[in-house]
């Protein structure tokens, strides 16, 4: 099954790590290369990197992990589990563009990430986790002012949701399924005074990660929210829809845990993230959420940003991924604001016009004047993120800035 | 294709169905629809999907996977695409 196999240390890797290389069980198409690497990460804990291509994987691993034959097997096994179960079969997604802007001229070419560290405009507390400073905080503002402003545009109601969600509300979304690998967890000490009194003398960090004794926590009633648009599907869950529609907006702090793809601002364990929800008819849905592509690209043109609407997939995890992909691709279901990065002639997801069907209304019972399941979609904006993608593209020097942007006090 | 064929045709694309996104076969009706019962929904159609390809060896894209949300559609699909009995 596998050839040209290596698990020695080699002169290229990091030191104190090995290298893993070794065919695919079957051939991966361009289209999933991207996904399937971002998968590896959550196949073994001592897994450091990963690449994948076409015909070839190329792993590194902890020296801790000791690479044994065996234990070479055994690594090797579980990424063809991921392999066989992603690219076996796999349907080729259509892809769809629906406006093209990357190509629009921007200043600057350079990863910020070393200057917003060392002007200490950015500090990492942890892994996906970053302090921001005034700079970007006051970018974040002129940006949420733009989404803002899109929401009032709809009449949309103002929410505020609780950081924490409800194991039971993600359960009944079938998301413990779909992306169990990025969850994040919540508990506290169990309320037993014996357990408070033997945590508050014996924990204690070692490295980053905290020791604690055994059986301290209670069990997991709730979790870090993945996502804004759920808690206002569970807020209308079970009843008809006040008047047949609703549209809200709300900004909350958003988890997704995604191990060692969890690099400078792009991707965050823990981000910002502005939503306008759309609830209703499918036609009053699929309508607002062309409007509201329609008016941001507006707003991107004034801020002079070079990106692409196209469609894409929710990043399910290897068991779902084949079919839920898919289907989401088939019906146009998601498509991505993806803002151009040039220093790494790339693209990074800014934000997404999401369509759900009627997924939600089904699954929490949210009901049309008619009795019909109700269908819902929503645009979501990663405030990190844009921000981000914004000094990727015109640097850090606000005398280098669009006018419009500079002007509103970012 | 006459009549009867097509009607050959639709028990076994419901048999198919009913198997994929495992109901009774009773309850898979000849003129059913995506969404219709809670089991054909984005991975029940998926399943179906995945089945047609292998049972009748047709090769399904992206844009096909959308436009074939019933019974009838999928029929039609099949013999479009060279199925005989």
């Amino acid at each position: 099954m596998c050839s040209d196999i290596t698990g020695k240390p080699v002169p290229g890797a990091a030191p104190g790590s090995s290298e893993l290389n070794f065919a695919p069980a079957v051939p991966i198409p361009d289209f999933l290369t991207g996904e399937i690497q971002s998968k590896l990460a959550y196949v073994d804990e001592h897994i450091l990197a990963a690449r994948v291509k076409e015909d070839q994987i190329i792993l590194k691993i902890a020296s801790a992990a000791s690479l044994t034959p065996e234990r070479q097997a055994e690594l090797i096994e579980k990424v063809q589990r991921v392999v066989l179960s992603m690219a076996k079969g796999a349907f080729k997604p259509k892809v769809q563009v629906l406006e093209d802007h990357l190509d629009r001229r921007v200043p600057f070419r350079f990863d910020p990430m070393p200057e917003l560290l060392a002007s200490s405009q950015i500090s990492q507390e942890a892994n996906g986790l970053f302090v921001l400073g005034p700079l970007l905080t006051r970018l974040i503002a002129y940006f949420e002012s733009q989404f803002i402003a899109l929401a009032d545009s709809f009449q949309a109601v103002p929410y505020r949701f609780p950081t924490l969600i409800p194991a039971r509300y993600l359960e009944r979304v079938n998301y413990f399924r779909a992306f169990p690998h990025s969850l994040t967890f919540a508990t506290h000490l169990r309320e037993d005074l014996q357990v408070i009194d033997e945590f508050a003398q014996h924990a204690a960090c070692e490295h980053s990660e905290l020791q604690t004794p055994p059986n301290s926590f209670a069990p997991i009633q709730a979790l870090l929210s993945p996502a804004v648009c759920y808690h206002l599907y569970f807020a209308l869950a079970d009843q008809p829809l006040p008047r047949g529609q609703v549209v809200a907006t709300a900004v909350g702090n958003c988890f997704r845990y995604e191990a060692i793809n969890l690099t400078s601002l792009e991707r965050l364990w823990n981000f910002t993230m502005r939503e306008v929800i759309f609830v209703g008819a499918k036609e009053f849905v699929l309508e607002n959420r062309e409007i509201a592509r329609q008016r941001m690209s507006q707003v991107f043109e004034r801020i002079g940003l070079a990106y692409r609407v196209e469609s894409a997939n929710d990043p399910f995890f290897i068991g779902e991924f084949r079919k839920q992909a898919a289907f989401q691709s088939a019906f146009q279901l998601k498509f991505e604001i993806r803002a151009r990065l040039p220093f790494k002639e790339s693209t990074l997801a800014v934000g997404s016009y999401n369509y759900h069907q009627d997924f939600f209304g089904r699954s929490l019972n949210i009901t049309l004047p008619d009795g019909s399941p109700a269908h819902t979609g929503c645009v979501a904006f990663g405030l990190e993120r844009i921000a981000f993608a914004f000094v990727a593209q015109y640097g850090l020097d606000p005398a280098n800035w669009p006018a419009e942007v500079r002007e509103m006090g970012a | 294709m006459s009549t009867s064929e097509t009607s050959i045709l639709s028990q076994r694309v419901q048999s198919l169905l009913a198997e994929a996104i495992q109901v009774p076969g009773e309850m898979v009706t000849p003129d059913l629809s995506f969404g219709d019962l809670p089991q054909w929904d984005s991975l029940g159609h998926m399943e179906v999907m995945l089945r047609l390809e292998e049972e009748f060896g047709v090769a399904i894209d992206a844009d096909t996977i959308a436009q074939l949300i019933s019974i009838p559609e999928i029929c039609r699909f099949l013999e479009d695409n060279g199925y005989v009995q």
